[in-house]
């Protein structure tokens, strides 16, 4: 049931097609721009990172994209149609930064709710448990979400998200909350998921580091409202692990995306931080 | 452990004292001011006439405390199902509000000879005497708390096209579970004083219409024990409320304390 539209014979549309959107929020008797002649496309199976200073309109995008939010302009399609059509095919997964779990449900109900939504499937009750495992919280499956760190909740999000086998996953700054070691680690653990699954991905986040290290491509957002600046291609090697980033490409991709957004948001104390060797 | 048990000893201790004090202070002041009994009958006098007919106070009690959790159960789940409707359309709210203000601002006092014309000295009018005292609080509360959920959720479910009825029991009840126990802890001694005034007024059974009798016989000692067997039934009603609350509601704590 999950992999009939992952058959080869399915042509490559793409996942994500998004044309000339902008929007417009209402606010007191105006609106205020929020997005702006955005184009965006999302490949199967690609994983594309959007990074962009505060207030750009990313999460904006998203929640576009997860049909929660009908924009005021532009086009949207989402697996070839309407993102409402998208939505009825329950292949969406959605984390934001701020979990929104069920805090009357312990860890592992939190998860099997998305099945009890969307249908189980073959194996669930086993995916379910590997999935646990593998975002780290198997051991705190009867707890509930009030007794968990930030990060921990996190994580549930996480395996809440994927765990009906999405075909398109939104991520809004899900490590946000999370240390600096979790971070790495979940990274890693979704790149592996994401490998397996074959599922696209659009990943918000605020790490220039985060964006290069995971992504296919890196869209940087700029300005209020929000536009796309520049889309940089990431062809560093697959599986990525943590040694790429001694790589001198690695490197200078970092750089190049961290120009972007320092040359838009004109910090002159971040250009001090940029390496050398931009191209 | 040993800890926890020390303080919940002193926990009941405490109070229990404390009554003590004031009943021991009480019953002196009756005896060396020799009051009359009809104007304050010592606490001796009370349980006198309190296990002079026990059946009698016992009986009052058992049709009052049905009349109040009858009504504050009618007015709960009306209450909670208009709150559905109101929590769905804001077009509806702002019809329905002003019937349930009204509802909420007549006198209890005005409309129970009304209701036993209508519907005798029966259960009936007492119940909704009682769902009516009640109702507004639950209404109000059982609104907020059904539009109290946590957005981010709400987006999630969408995301994976939870139908609307999906997100009705899985989220929008459950969340509003902690709004419609704060109004049952309003609403619980609410529904007694609803039910007691019914009976007051109408003088047909229970409680109610004990302190009528005893009133018009200034048998003060019997006034005061209904007094005391309301209180008693007020404060079990109360931590029956409670003790479910913290069972139902043990996610809410621990969700709070963060
Ligand atoms: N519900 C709303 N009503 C009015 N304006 C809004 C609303 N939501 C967002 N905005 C505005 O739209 C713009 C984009 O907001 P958005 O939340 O998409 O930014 P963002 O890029 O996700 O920011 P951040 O990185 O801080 O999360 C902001 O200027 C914001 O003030
Ligand atoms: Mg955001």
């Amino acid at each position: 049931m999950t992999n009939t539209s992952r058959d080869s014979d399915v042509p490559p549309e793409p996942v994500v097609e998004v044309r000339h959107l902008s929007h417009r929020y209402p606010v007191g008797n105006e609106t205020v721009g929020a997005l702006t002649g955005v184009d965006l496309t999302v490949n199967d199976g690609e994983f594309v990172a959007v990074i962009g200073p505060s207030g750009c309109g990313k999460t904006t995008l998203l929640s576009i994209i997860a049909g929660l939010l009908p924009p005021t302009g532009g086009q949207v399609s989402v697996f070839g149609s309407d993102t409402r059509a998208a939505r009825r095919s329950q292949a969406l997964g959605l984390v934001t930064q701020d979990p929104g779990l069920l805090p009357w449900l312990d860890v592992a109900s939190n998860v099997l709710l998305t099945l009890d939504i969307t249908g189980p499937h073959d194996g669930a009750d086993e995916y379910v448990t590997e999935l646990l495992e593998r975002v780290g919280i198997s051991r705190f499956a009867r707890y509930y979400p009030g007794q968990l760190s930030g990060g921990m909740r996190q994580r549930v999000a996480l395996a809440r998200a994927l765990v009906h086998h999405p075909r398109l996953l939104l991520m809004d700054e899900p490590f946000g909350a999370l240390d600096e070691i979790s971070r790495e680690e979940m990274r890693f653990e979704l790149l592996k998921v994401w490998e397996q699954e074959q599922m696209s991905v659009v990943f918000v986040t605020h790490s220039i580091r985060e964006a290069v290290l995971l992504a296919d491509r890196v869209v940087v957002l700029t300005g209020q409202p929000g536009r796309v600046k520049d889309v940089i291609e990431i062809d560093l090697d697959r599986p990525r692990t943590a040694s790429l980033e001694d790589s001198p490409r690695y490197l200078s991709l970092l750089a190049d995306v961290r120009g972007l957004l320092v040359s838009e948001t004109d910090r002159s104390d971040l250009v001090h931080a940029i390496p050398g060797n931009r191209r | 452990m040993k800890r926890k048990f020390q303080r919940n000893i002193l926990i009941l201790l405490t109070p229990a004292l404390v009554s003590a004090l004031l009943l021991a202070v009480w019953e002196t002041w009756v005896r060396v001011r020799d009051v009359k009994e009809y104007l304050l009958p010592a606490p001796s006098a009370i349980l006198a006439a309190l296990l002079d007919d026990p059946g009698r106070f016992a009986e009052g009690a058992r049709l009052s405390l049905q009349a109040a959790i009858g009504g504050l159960l009618l007015a709960s789940l009306g209450a909670f199902i208009l709150a559905v409707a109101m929590a769905h359309s804001r077009a509806l709210e702002r019809a329905l509000y002003p019937p349930a203000l009204a509802l909420k601002v007549t006198p209890i006092v005005a409309v129970a000879p009304l209701f036993t014309i209508w519907f005798g000295f029966g259960l009936a009018p007492k119940v909704l005497i009682a769902a009516m005292i009640t109702f507004f609080p639950m209404l109000v509360n059982s609104v907020v708390g059904l539009r109290s959920i946590d957005p981010r959720a709400h987006d999630f479910l969408r995301t994976i096209n939870a139908s609307t009825w999906q997100v009705f029991w899985r989220l929008r009840v459950p969340s509003s579970l902690p709004f419609v126990f704060a109004g049952l802890r309003i609403s619980v001694p609410l529904s007694l004083i609803g039910a007691v005034v019914a009976e007051f007024l109408s003088g047909s059974d229970g409680i109610g219409q004990l302190i009528l009798i005893a009133n018009g016989d200034f048998d003060t000692p019997v006034l005061f024990g209904a007094i005391f067997v309301l209180a008693a039934m007020g404060i079990l009603l109360t931590a029956s409320v409670a003790l479910v609350e913290r069972k139902v509601l043990f996610w809410y704590q621990s969700s709070v304390r963060l």
